[in-house]
């Protein structure tokens, strides 16, 4: 019994420090760091054809992922929440897909974006296709 | 009377999580190895595992233990393990707790991609729940009954170095390990390997449960090899095992793991299971009672 305290102790201080952690992270909620975190894609990102481009079974299937993977941080509607991005935004829009699904693969680890690389690229291409169609 | 807590602790835990939006994250189906891929930030992972074994030399056992794991930023996730056991005509108990935490050193992602995890122990000898095999741990260690078992305490610090790729669908993770017992033994080291793929890669556009894009099968192999004493591989235990996942819309995940002993060390058989549930925005929660 005594040592389910401590344990419980100890996952109640590593919850209270990694939520106070992350309580001081800058605010930002604009796109900036997002833009700039995009703007290190290679040039080559900027060639890929996105194979689902306008396909409405792909957009179906990129809302249903979005509702998993996405909407928690960035809202069901996709126009952001707390620090998370507008994703309606014109820097987001005016990405290429390419783009994009470079951007989900690497992520922002350091800003709090997670590397969504664990998905098959066919997924994020989804995903992708989803975004463009919110413009 | 541990094992009763520690289930009233997973069915508290599960409770919580009936009332807190469910997420789907990409985590791998390995119960040993781990992958690159850590939990999001912000979401707190409650699994409730297992693990069945049988024993040449004594009773058969059965090993549960909860994870509670939180993803406190993008590169670093940290986790709580309470583990327990019962072993059949002996008894169960509480085995003791493990504290660990995985970093990511590299922001972007590449063909392999390192993660250094770092373990504090606080078990006694009695643990069954093999989450790691080094050394020269076999079934001869898990023969002891209970009540000998449990005077033995191990303070341990674990440290892998885990690397792993994603291509095509597919994660190819391999885990090297190094472990040290603070009191007085040499250090003993192990591995961990594997490999697993969606079975579609594509989703559906309609919600499904049992379907193809929502299973995840794999493998994994894990052993001893050996210590800083005694660096050889006779002697020490290798296991294999196929794995399959099912992710539920509903945030649940489930495992399933037979595994066979390759050596005469080695259990004959053991049988891995698991629980998952994720709750997102569980960070957010928390900071705005502090708010």
């Amino acid at each position: 019994m005594k040592r389910l305290s401590i344990s419980l102790a100890l996952l109640l201080a590593s919850a209270i420090f990694a939520a106070a952690g992350a309580a001081r992270e800058k605010k930002s909620g604009d796109d900036r760091g997002v833009m700039s975190a995009i703007a290190q894609a290679p040039l080559a990102t900027r060639d890929w054809q996105n194979p689902y481009e306008g396909k409405p079974d792909a957009i179906a299937a990129g809302k249903k992922l979005y509702r998993q993977h996405c909407a928690e941080c960035h809202a069901n509607d996709a126009r952001g929440r707390g620090r998370a991005v507008n994703l309606r935004s014109p820097g987001i829009q005016n990405a290429t897909p390419g783009e994009l699904v470079w951007f989900l693969r690497n992520g922002n680890l350091w800003r709090g974006m997670p590397s969504w690389s664990g998905l098959p690229i066919e997924r994020r291409w989804q995903i992708v296709t989803y975004l463009k169609s919110l413009r | 009377m541990a094992v009763r807590n520690s289930f009233a602790l997973a069915l508290l835990a599960f409770a919580c999580a009936a009332f807190a939006p469910p997420a789907a994250a990409q985590d791998t189906p390995y119960f040993v190895t781990y992958s690159h891929h850590l939990e999001e930030p912000g979401t707190l992972e409650i699994e409730l595992s297992s693990n069945y074994a049988t024993q040449h030399a004594g009773n058969d056992f059965i090993a549960p233990w909860i994870e509670l794991e939180y993803g406190a930023k993008g590169w670093w996730t940290t986790e709580l393990y309470l583990d327990s056991q019962h072993t059949f005509n002996d008894g169960a108990l509480f085995t003791g707790w493990r504290w660990e935490n995985r970093f990511r050193p590299l922001m972007k992602e590449h063909w392999i991609n390192p993660v250094l995890y770092v373990e504090y122990e606080d078990i006694n000898g009695a643990d069954k729940t093999m989450i790691e095999v080094v050394g020269f741990d076999g079934q001869a260690d898990h023969a002891a009954r209970n009540a000998v078992a449990r005077r033995e305490h191990q303070h341990e610090i674990e440290t892998k170095l885990i690397l792993s790729s994603d291509f095509k669908g597919w994660n190819i993770s391999e885990n090297f390990i190094a472990e040290k017992n603070l009191g007085h033994a040499p250090w003993e080291f192990g591995y961990a390997a594997a490999a697993s793929r969606l079975l579609r890669l594509a989703a559906t556009p309609t919600p499904c449960n049992f379907c193809r894009e929502n299973f995840v099968a794999g493998i994994e192999m894990y052993g001893g090899l050996g210590t800083t004493d005694s660096a050889m591989l006779s002697g020490t235990s290798h296991y294999i095992a196929p794995i399959l996942a099912w992710h539920m819309p509903s945030g649940v995940t489930l495992r399933a793991s037979p595994g066979w002993g390759l050596t005469d060390t080695s259990h004959r058989f053991l049988l891995r299971w698991g629980l998952t549930y994720e709750i997102s925005g569980f960070g957010r929660k928390v900071r705005s009672w502090f708010r």
